[in-house]
């Protein structure tokens, strides 16, 4: 995976600097990983970010509740699916409809040096986070210097 | 309907001026739905909690807020990005037609999705009169 480094972004510097980490990626996505499979065109829409243990992926879904998602890892494959419902209504009319619902399913490729086994999930306030953690062999390993 | 394959459909950015602090903020997609008794709001605020809403009804003026947590991304860097985050607002004039109860409102978040429940008065609505003979 080619680690990308984001000189400028400070998470701590507020929704600003967020916004523009994202955006230099959106304009450049060819900075980042590689995603195979399925485009940017099937839905969830997915936001890759690493921090020390590994991958952590992003979705956005809101209105679908977190036993109505599927998240499946597999070596080199990270697979989302689901469906989302409208509440259930009658006797009365919409005045607007923008909101979607229906099934949907994901799959994109993964970094190699990633520990399928040890990948957990959470949805929290709609938004979907699955973190794969890196093989012990892929992590950085401090090494002592001794004196001579 | 469930056989309905869900896309990705691109953020809005809220192009109003009206903004206190920086960065950019998006347009909620919303439902509005209208039964006898209640006019229903539905808007979708991923990443928002239930304590980072708020909700002012002013001369007749809805205004919906949320922001996102910005802690969620602490110690995150991006590497590939689909869409941008940011925080949620949105406005909505009340239609005049329509009588509502503004202290009766409710709201609640699951999910990431507010919903507003707001009460029609009695007097907005419909009335049945028999045409006496």
């Amino acid at each position: 995976m080619a680690i990308v480094s984001l000189s400028g972004f400070d998470p701590f510097g507020g929704l600003l600097g967020l916004q523009d980490a994202l955006d230099r990626l959106l304009q450049n996505p060819n900075l980042g990983i590689n995603l195979g499979l399925s485009g940017a065109s099937v839905f969830p829409a997915l936001n890759f970010f690493i921090d020390e243990d590994g991958v952590v992926v992003r979705a956005e879904v809101p209105g679908i509740p977190a036993d109505k998602i599927n998240v499946s890892v597999e070596p080199r494959r990270l697979t989302i699916s689901g469906e989302s419902a409208p509440a259930q209504r009658d006797k009365g009319s919409y005045h607007r409809r923008e909101r979607r619902f229906g099934q949907f399913s994901r799959s994109v490729q993964l970094p190699e040096e990633l520990d399928a086994e040890k990948a957990s999930a959470e949805c929290k306030n709609g938004l979907l986070t699955v973190r794969i953690p890196k093989t012990p062999a892929a992590k950085p390993r401090k090494i002592s210097v001794q004196r001579a | 309907m469930t056989a309905q394959e869900l896309t990705p459909k691109e953020k809005q950015e809220l192009q109003e001026p009206a903004k206190t602090r920086p960065g950019r903020y998006y347009v909620p997609d919303v439902d509005i739905y209208e039964d006898e008794n209640t006019l229903w709001l539905w808007a979708d605020m991923p990443g928002v909690s239930q304590e980072k809403v708020s909700i002012d009804l002013h001369d007749n003026i809805l205004t919906l807020r949320g922001e996102v947590l910005l802690e969620d991304y602490k110690d995150l860097t991006p590497v590939y990005t689909e869409y941008n985050v940011g925080h949620y607002s949105r406005r909505f004039t009340l239609s005049e037609d329509i009588q509502i109860d503004p202290d009766r409102i409710t709201a609640r978040m699951s999910d990431g999705v507010l919903e507003l429940q707001v009460p029609k008065v009695e007097r907005a609505k419909p009335r049945r009169i028999t045409v006496m003979s």
